[in-house]
């Protein structure tokens, strides 16, 4: 078993666990890293994943508090099959494959996954002649497990669907996973491995960019040393890039909200639903996730960097996804909506999977426009990247035996397999028989079992993305304070120092405080 | 451990009205009566408003032209009379599932694990909570924190001691909306600003002169589609309309628009009203299966305390009418 690596925040507010804290780069040891991954996104963690299983100094780090906070937690978190991806392109290629893996890939990351099947559904005569050009694209691509379906036999898989629907195509393998239990699954075996983590950390300056060993420097002026840099920084990498020289790129970052429905909607529906897609888009889907929920998404909306408006969602747009869903899914209209949001994805003007070796200088490799895809394709990609880094940029790859490539049996994994179900754990400890969240019926042992997993989440949103407690239907009218009192009271950080996603976001702002005196004399006023 | 026990009425809720149904079965003789409730004191909403200072006597006696009493005092009364009775209290206790066809409701405990209970009648008493603002259909934009519902606002000032805005708008200007910026002021905020979707303020006039003893929000009636939540980490304004101005705040306070808590029903089969979510009920305040009722806010509106524990005596009225017949 090797070594576990170090997990280290950046994290300025006093009230955090001092040993946790990123002071200095000597606590990182002497020997520059191996490779040094910057963006701890879905592409970053496969990436360290991928790479802890040879015997190599590693550091993955991010700017955010937990992994997976940018792009990859606003995402579909549908496995794509590629079969409507360009023909032949790098991203059909890696696409393809991964789809293959993921059922694998999952058991191995110990994360709940569901084929549920796609259906594209024509509802005119013009999209249904376009029907039959799909399945041969999809051929080509290698999905050769697709079906043309008529209209009786779409109804009688999803009886459900519009009335107007005139036939379609089921695809069987797409596929749908849970997208923020990815990126941790995959960042705790890379620790588990070996592999350093830091958070809260932004990178400002490379220097002796030209040498073997390079240093980064980080916005509170620490260095740290590496032969190879990787740049995965999603929205961040072409400002990332431009320190370093590297070819020129544009990216900028498109917005995609969703809606989310209640529950029971998706007793209705069991397939991501597709419409037919045009020249300029790939239409409104329907898309179940793998909580229970029913999805209408996403919009593709372009923004410049730094408009600080693009994490909201609007009224006009989301309207626009109730109707185009309730195309194929009439019923939609009725259904309870408990949440919105907007995921943002980083698009490349030069084209999608922009990957660079030795860019701009020896040893430094460049990711970027990775679109909506990631998530399918981080297996793949993430192998792809391993050998351009052996190939192109001079890395050894020896394989270390000692390395694990599955995640360890934890107490509780997760949301999806609750204590309860196992009357002898909530009787040994009565914490797991406290529902804390009401609304997906999350236990305070899960909660507490959480934050003493290998990532030591610590804000209201990571312990969210990891149990779904704050997640149901009230979004914590309920349990956020609850939730809170028990992550203060087990990390013992004063509860107005909770944040929601990391320094910045706490509850209570500084000052805000009332005094003892104040409430004892408000007390003792009756 | 699973173990079952039966009971001739199960009450889902110790809110107002199912503590008013469990006084009034028990009252009539009911003797085995089984009343659950999922947070780990009984009362209900209003328990949270407690007696202090800026804690607003509120909530009750106002329609029948008594003096107003502080949330949590009522909810003593209820419990002293509940205390009086043989019910049995099972706290902390969620139910995960009920079965409508067996009147089988599961439930997870702390102490007992999961464990089932079948009963001759249930009543479903399980209140109403506000609509989160993507619920509402006509609040959009960023997802920062302090952003609160008032149970977290009351968590945080009476439960911590906390106060985690200065300078607050409170979407929604029911009853509810006025209280919290009293609540707030009196713990040191400024003034609230109040907006809603309505032209008027839904909570009464003769109520906001009375709201006025500790503060004097400031009322913005929208009069527009919309409204835009601003703030990549916390909040720090919202957006009167497109393109509108920003009023500046340093957190939002949630209120107004409830809506049933009836999933657990929905989930059990029961006849739901979509998308208003109140039970399909009959006269008798039973649901679509027989020997399952309604009762308190569950129903849907917005009533004082006082009005649900008297809705919850009526259904149990109900509930012995149905147990004699069934008998």
């Amino acid at each position: 078993m090797k070594t576990q690596g170090k997990l280290l925040y950046n994290w300025p507010e006093d009230g955090f666990d001092e040993s946790l804290k990123f002071n200095d780069s000597s606590q990182l040891g002497n020997a520059p890293y191996d490779v040094a991954i910057i963006g701890a996104g879905i592409v970053g963690c496969a990436l360290a994943y991928k790479l802890s299983m040879y015997k190599l100094k590693i550091l993955l780090l991010d700017k955010n508090y937990d992994v997976g906070e940018a792009t990859s937690k606003g995402s579909s978190a549908i496995i794509h099959t590629g079969f409507d991806s360009p023909v032949d392109s790098i991203e059909s290629t890696l696409v393809t494959k991964a789809s293959r893996e993921w059922p694998e890939l999952a058991k191995k990351l110990k994360i709940p996954f569901e084929e549920c099947g796609a259906l594209l559904i024509a509802i005119n005569d013009e999209q249904k002649k376009q029907l039959k050009n799909i399945y041969d694209k999809a051929i080509k691509n290698g999905v050769t497990d697709i079906q043309l379906l008529d209209p009786k036999q779409l109804r009688e898989i999803e009886p459900k669907i519009t009335d107007e629907a005139l036939g379609g195509i089921l695809i069987p393998r797409e596929s749908i996973v849970d997208p923020f239990s990815a990126s941790i699954a995959y960042s705790e075996i890379a620790l588990s491995n070996g592999v350093d983590i830091i958070f809260g950390t932004e990178i400002i300056g490379i220097e002796n960019a030209n040498e073997n060993v390079k240093k980064l420097v980080t916005r509170s002026g620490i260095k740290i040393n590496t032969n190879i840099i990787v740049n995965v920084a999603g929205l961040g990498s072409e400002k990332l890039a431009k320190l370093y020289n590297g070819e020129s790129f544009d990216t900028n970052p498109r917005r995609g909200q969703f809606l989310v429905f209640d529950k029971y909607s998706r007793m209705n529906i069991n397939h991501i639903l597709l419409p037919v897609p045009t020249n300029e888009t790939k239409g409104v889907l329907v898309i179940p996730t793998i909580f229970g929920n029913l999805m209408a998404g996403p919009t593709a909306e372009d923004f410049s960097h730094g408009d600080n408006s693009i994490t909201g969602t609007t009224i006009e747009k989301l309207q626009s996804l109730l109707d185009g869903a309730s195309k194929l899914y009439p019923e939609l209209k009725k259904q309870p909506v408990i949440s919105n949001f907007a995921g943002v994805r980083c698009n490349c003007s030069q084209g999608s999977y922009w990957i660079r070796c030795n860019d701009g200088h020896p040893g430094i490799l460049t990711v970027s426009g990775i679109r909506s895809t990631g998530i399918t394709s981080s297996p793949t990609l993430a192998d792809h990247l391993v050998k351009e880094l052996s190939d192109k940029c001079g890395l050894h790859l020896e394989k270390d035996i000692t390395a694990i490539d599955s995640r360890p049996e934890s107490s509780w994994p997760g949301w999806w397999k609750p204590p309860y179900s196992n009357g002898k754990i909530a009787e040994k400890d009565s914490d797991y028989g406290r529902v804390v969240c009401f609304c997906e019926q999350i236990s305070r042992g899960e909660i507490i079992d959480h934050l003493d997993s290998p990532l030591k989440p610590v804000s209201l949103d990571s312990i969210k993305r990891r149990t779904r407690a704050q997640m149901g239907r009230c979004q914590g009218f309920d349990c956020q304070i609850n939730v809170a009192e028990i992550i203060s009271k087990h990390c013992d950080i004063p509860l107005e120092k909770i944040t929601k996603r990391g320094p910045g976001s706490e509850i209570i702002s500084n000052t805000q405080m009332m005094k003892n005196k104040e409430i004892d004399e408000i007390n003792k006023s009756f | 451990m699973k173990s079952t026990n039966h009971f001739r009425v199960v009450i889902i809720g110790a809110g107002p009205a199912g503590i008013g149904a469990a006084i009034a079965l028990s009252k009539k003789g009911i003797t085995s009566v089984a009343l659950i409730e999922r947070s780990d004191n009984i009362g209900g909403v209003p328990s949270l408003y407690k007696k202090k200072k800026g804690g607003v006597r509120t909530f009750i006696r106002w329609s029948r032209g008594g003096i107003p009493v502080f949330g949590e005092e009522y909810a003593n009364s209820l419990k002293n009379k509940l205390a009086k009775t043989d019910v049995e209290v099972w706290l902390n206790s969620q139910v995960l599932k009920i079965e409508a066809g067996k009147k089988e409701i599961t439930l997870m405990n702390p102490d007992k694990g999961e464990i089932s209970f079948t009963a001759d009648a249930v009543i479903m008493a399980c209140g109403s909570r506000e609509k989160t603002l993507s619920e509402r259909g006509w609040v959009t934009g960023a997802r920062p924190i302090r952003v609160f519902f008032t149970k977290q606002l009351l968590q945080l000032i009476d439960g911590n001691g906390l106060l985690p805005m200065r300078n607050p708008v409170i979407i929604g200007s029911d009853l509810i909306g006025y209280a919290a910026a009293a609540k707030l002021k009196v713990a040191g905020a400024e003034d609230a600003i109040i907006m809603d979707k309505k032209r008027r303020p839904e909570c009464s006039y003769f109520e906001r002169l009375y709201f006025r003893i500790w503060s004097k929000p400031r009322f913005i009636d929208l009069n527009v589609k919309s409204v835009e939540v601003m703030g990549s980490k916390t909040a720090t304004g919202i957006r009167l309309s497109k393109d509108g101005d920003i009023l500046p705040c340093d957190g939002i306070v949630v209120c107004g628009e409830l809506i049933p808590n009836s999933e657990l029903a929905l989930l059990g089969k029961l006849k739901i009203e979509l998308p208003s979510r109140k039970p399909v009920i009959g006269r008798d305040y039973q649901m679509s299966e027989s020997g399952w009722f309604s009762a308190g806010n569950m129903l849907g509106g917005f009533r004082g305390a006082e009005w649900c524990y008297f809705n919850g005596r009526r259904v149990a009225r109900s509930v012995m009418n149905y147990l004699s017949k069934s008998i």
